[in-house]
């Protein structure tokens, strides 16, 4: 049998040795596998439609284009256990006197690349349900890494100097990004969290509906299987930023699918 | 104050590599102490690795180097043996001598005293195996005492040219513990010619003659030859000869010669090329016993606790072996 090719965006060099070793891990089972990286998600999500690949490995933004563009015939199959609880972080500088989502009227708020779910689409979304509208506050859209959804973090991070450099009031990121900088331990004084997002799903390995599952099943058992305590596995699941594969939380997309609609973000790039 | 800037910058520069490579990050003019904290606090934190700190930058890799300490074999890990010089005065003036021992070099002895506690405190280190060499140590005159204080604690290989087994001599070696103790006897060919013409006339003989006694007396015999790299390839009448005396194949260790010492050629060996065997002198702690007699492989001039010795040389290699996977990730077409 084939083995199973997996679609993924290379955002890091980092990629490389990530998948490598992931595809070493699938080596000699029952469900062998490769790897393609692509330069950007849109190019993996054609790719999955169109069969070059089996898997990709989606943000949840690719995933909620992918259901869109298939009118929902694909599965969701695996995600990181981080993936079920990420959330976004609104920060301001310390001592700035923001308290919720209502202190950023008339106030600038630096918004990561427009294709980020975490820094740019569901911050407005939050901002939408707690009644700020386009006219309430002044957006600084960063679109540092357009393509990528997000993955890079330099768009965030150029939102957080922004902040620094007094060009917005306050960031929206990835709780990813925030603890890549220490939370507010390593910077003291810089910024702190004024409001924390309701958690919500990110990344997943996404299938067509058309995958058999015997051929898929194995793969997921497999990739399951993958142990923290395990020497040889704690490297890769380190990298990947995870501690256990899990099940997707597909409810968890489900703030996306709604900011999508109300932004009318196309299913098509 | 903390330049917040510069976490971003870490964060950013990080994404950009793969993990094991090292990138550099810059704080301009502000307060060196203060920007290399942060660093080191980031470091910590996020399970980077630091490598350098300077006045305005350091340097950093992506994750952490892997341990050359783990790329070796277990038997290879420096510790696992302890090197002692006995002394540097000999019997012999060989003409390859890596630590230029001769009847007219000083003797340097490291005395009973300092072999008891350094056996004793090998035990503790977890070193396995204790070996004594000179010089000749036979020429001490408190040797069966010596080894004795390293056979109590650990099996014991002790390096002699097997030519002084006579009178006094041959008794203190009557001496000694037969169960914990190997002889390691230096032959370096099958015939006397070129082993006399680098050790002196009739060394062949009296080495060749203390092997047969050193079985006599029921001690087990190692042979150990020096040859130029270029032989190497010719050694099996050598070994067909060994096997003539009763030396058992795994007896019998060839090993190449070293520009060291009085030899004016070799293979060359710095403290870059060589796995460690962290060797006791009078003088001090060596990184190889090939290099005792040279300051550029002196590790330290305090011999005790040991462990910290030990420590000190296996925190040296696995800079040394780091540095060198530092250097071929970045040249790779060099």
């Amino acid at each position: 049998m084939d083995p199973i090719l997996v679609g993924a965006v290379a955002y890091t060099p980092n990629v490389v040795t990530i998948w490598e070793g992931i595809r070493d891990y699938f080596a000699d089972t029952d469900s062998e596998m490769d790897f393609v990286l692509f330069s950007n998600y849109g190019r993996q999500v054609d790719s999955l439609i169109d069969g070059t690949v089996d898997l990709a490995w989606n943000t949840n933004l690719a995933w909620v284009r992918t259901v869109a563009q298939t009118d929902g015939a694909c599965k969701a199959v695996a995600t990181r256990d981080t993936d079920t609880v990420f959330q976004t972080m609104f920060v301001c500088r310390t001592g700035a006197g923001m308290t919720d989502l209502t202190s950023l009227r008339a106030r600038r708020l630096a918004l990561g690349s427009k294709d980020s779910a975490q820094a740019a689409i569901l911050p407005v979304q939050f901002l939408a349900e707690a009644g700020i509208g386009g006219d309430d506050v002044e957006l600084l859209r960063i679109n540092s890494d357009v393509g990528k959804h997000g993955d890079t973090g330099r768009s965030e991070l150029d939102a957080l100097r922004a902040v620094l450099d007094d060009r917005a009031d306050a960031a929206a990121i990835g709780i990813n990004t925030w603890e890549a900088i220490g939370r507010d331990q390593l910077m003291p004084g810089a910024f702190e969290v004024f409001w924390e997002s309701p958690t919500y799903s990110h990344c997943n390995f996404t299938a067509l509906e058309s995958m058999p599952d015997e051929r898929i099943q194995p793969w997921v058992d497999h990739l399951l299987a993958m142990d923290w305590e395990n020497p040889a596995h704690r490297p890769i699941l380190e990298m990947e930023g995870l501690r256990q594969w899990v099940l997707p939380r597909l409810e968890g997309y489900q703030s996306l699918f709604d900011a999508v609609a109300a932004q009318g973000i196309t299913a098509r790039w | 104050m903390v330049n917040h800037a510069l976490v971003l910058d870490l964060v950013e520069r990080v994404g950009a590599v793969a993990t094991g490579a090292t990138f550099t990050v810059g704080w301009g003019a502000d307060d060196p102490e203060v920007a290399s904290e942060t660093v080191a606090a980031w470091c910590e934190r996020t399970g980077n690795q630091l490598v350098e700190v300077g006045d305005s930058f350091a340097v950093l890799r992506r994750g952490r180097a892997a341990d050359p300490l783990l790329d070796l074999d277990p038997d290879q890990l420096p510790g696992t043996r302890l090197w002692m010089y006995t002394n540097f005065d000999c019997n012999l003036a060989c003409d390859y001598c890596c630590v230029r021992s001769s009847p007219q070099t000083e003797r340097r002895a490291l005395g009973l005293d300092r072999v008891r506690q350094l056996a004793a405190e090998a035990v503790q280190a977890g070193v396995s195996e204790l070996i004594l060499t000179g010089g000749e140590p036979f020429l001490l005159p408190d040797l069966d005492e010596v080894v004795a204080a390293c056979t109590s604690q650990l099996p014991t290989t002790l390096l002699t040219n097997g030519m002084l087994f006579t009178g006094h001599r041959l008794e203190r070696l009557r001496r000694m513990d037969r169960q914990r103790l190997t002889l390691q006897i230096s032959v370096d060919s099958a015939t006397p010619e070129i082993h006399d013409s680098h050790r002196g006339k009739r060394s062949w003989k009296r080495a060749v003659d203390g092997i047969r006694i050193a079985h006599e007396e029921g001690f087990r015999v190692k042979v150990a030859a020096t040859l130029p790299a270029e032989q190497l390839h010719e050694v099996e009448p050598f070994h067909v000869f060994l096997d003539t005396l009763g030396v058992a194949r795994e007896d019998q260790v060839i090993r190449a010669l070293a520009h060291r010492g009085v030899s004016e050629t070799g293979i060359e060996l710095t403290m870059e090329s060589l796995i460690p065997e962290v060797t006791i002198t009078a003088d001090g702690v060596y990184w190889h016993p090939i290099a005792a007699d040279h300051e550029d492989q002196l590790v330290s001039r305090e011999l005790f606790p040991l462990k910290n010795a030990i420590d000190e040389v296996r925190a040296r290699f696995v800079e040394h072996r780091q540095r060198a996977n530092a250097a071929a990730a970045w040249f790779p077409c060099a």
